[in-house]
């Protein structure tokens, strides 16, 4: 078998995981705050924030992915006038996205922690807001690390999508490598095994935060 | 002696179910109440009213003279004064247990972090776990991390505490432990509310002994009174149900 061909797909390929981690990374930073306000706010006595969160969500949940990329890519620019490069879009876009799901993933973690905490820390005197600070958020944080880490390697994977909006992350090298070499077969099985290998790893370093955290 | 807090026609309900009904109570300033009555009578719900983790339906808390449900006095500030003993300990689980005890001083009281250390340690001494004063709550048996509640409790110098059950989660053998720093406590003059189902600790401490029944107060007096003599019909059924075991 010739193999010459990853000669000059390989380093395509690494160039597209340099784009691919960093929209993920950026991706999953934003889409971790928005979901923490989202999620705080579905758990808040305000009815208003809740009812955003919700509908926040609700659109989100509701919608394909690569119909928001399109959606971002194409159509904030027109109504707003404002450009986005692809990567900005893809950020953005992975961003809202991942933030719907961690806005339930923190809401969950809330949940979990047992209502006695928040009244030991009311009972001595702490604000609500510390009590939420020093006594609710760390154990929730703990918990809810090994669903953030795999919502993470959901969002790389999802990064393949926005190859429709001309991000050049892995998915849209291996359509360049095969447009322009027509070695079809060979750009798309190596692409697909160049994720596989790229998300195991990831699933090796979820496990070993996962023992970290249950320890 | 002066009341320290007075509850005035409390009132509380959970819907269409009213818990508690027209409750009175004066508690003054070092006297030891303990409230006993069947399950469901309302003496949990009626001593967490008294901080408000649970609101009032109706009726008035004064405490220190100061009325508590019209705001005479914040309600953060009777509670950094009124410390609170749970059932379940609720110790934070990722603070040791020294970051437990000082925790509360530390943020409420800006309290210096050697200074808080040093304090914490000596009531961790006072409980006779000043030796875990680094471990996690996770590592405790169930009487320690009860007395580490308390000392919890203490670091904030409050002038009363409010002991929801406090031995009703703890294992036979552990129950004596907790109930001697609450007696060493009550000896020192500390003003205690305590719900509580052990009834030696209340006939043989207790300077007032309230029992509950469908939210209401059936009787109180002085314990001796109450357990040997009581006037009630309720009271005696529950007296002679309890006291046989």
């Amino acid at each position: 078998m010739d193999l010459s061909f990853l000669g000059v797909l390989l380093p395509m390929l690494f160039k597209g995981l340099r784009v691919t981690l960093l929209v993920a990374v950026l991706g999953i930073l934003f889409g971790f705050i928005l979901g923490a306000i989202a999620g705080f706010s579905l758990e808040c006595n305000k009815k208003i924030l809740k009812f955003l969160a919700n509908i926040y969500i609700w659109i989100i949940r509701g919608t394909p992915l690569i119909v928001q990329a399109l959606y971002v890519y194409f159509v904030i620019p027109k109504i707003t006038g404002i450009d986005l490069s692809s990567i900005v879009a893809g950020v953005i876009v992975i961003s809202l996205n991942s933030g719907a799901f961690i806005a339930e993933i923190v809401r969950g973690a809330l949940d979990e922690i047992d209502p006695g905490q928040k009244e030991a820390g009311l009972s001595l005197g702490l604000t609500a807001t510390q009590t939420m600070i020093h006594i609710i958020v760390p154990p929730a944080f703990r918990s809810m690390l090994p669903a953030l880490f795999n919502q993470f390697i959901i969002s790389v994977k999802d990064t393949a999508l926005l190859s429709v909006i001309v991000v050049n992350e892995i998915t849209k090298q291996i359509q360049n490598y095969a447009a322009l070499s027509f070695k079809t077969i060979e750009a798309y099985t190596t692409g697909a095994i160049f994720y596989l290998f790229l998300i195991s790893v990831l699933i090796i370093i979820q496990k070993q935060v996962e023992r970290k955290v249950m320890a | 002696m002066n009341t320290l807090i007075k509850l005035k026609h409390l009132s509380k309900r959970f819907g269409d179910l009213e818990v508690l009904k027209d409750i009175n109570i004066d508690i003054k300033e070092g006297e030891v109440i303990c409230v006993i009555g069947p399950s469901g009578s309302g003496k949990s719900t009626m001593l967490r009213c008294i901080n408000q983790l649970e609101t009032p339906s109706g009726g008035e808390i004064i405490y220190d003279n100061k009325n508590v449900t019209s705001g005479e006095i914040a309600l953060r500030d009777m509670r950094e004064e009124v410390g609170m003993v749970f059932q379940r300990f609720n110790l934070f689980p990722m603070k040791t247990v020294l970051e437990n005890v000082m925790l509360a001083p530390v943020l409420t009281k800006k309290k210096d972090k050697q200074e808080a250390k040093k304090i914490g340690m000596e009531l961790l001494d006072k409980v006779g776990l000043s030796s875990k004063a680094n471990v996690y709550p996770k590592t405790l048996s169930g009487g320690q991390q009860q007395r580490v509640a308390i000392a919890r409790a203490l670091a904030m110098e409050p002038r009363a505490l409010l002991f929801d059950e406090p031995t009703s989660a703890l294992d036979p053998e552990l129950v004596g432990d907790v109930l001697e720093v609450m007696r060493d406590l009550a000896k020192n003059g500390m003003t205690m509310v305590v719900v509580t189902h052990e009834m030696g600790f209340a006939r043989d401490v207790c300077d007032r002994v309230i029992f509950m029944a469908d939210g209401y107060i059936v009787e109180e007096g002085d314990p001796k009174d109450v357990f040997t003599n009581p006037k009630e019909e309720r009271t005696k059924a529950f007296l002679s149900r309890v006291l046989k075991n």
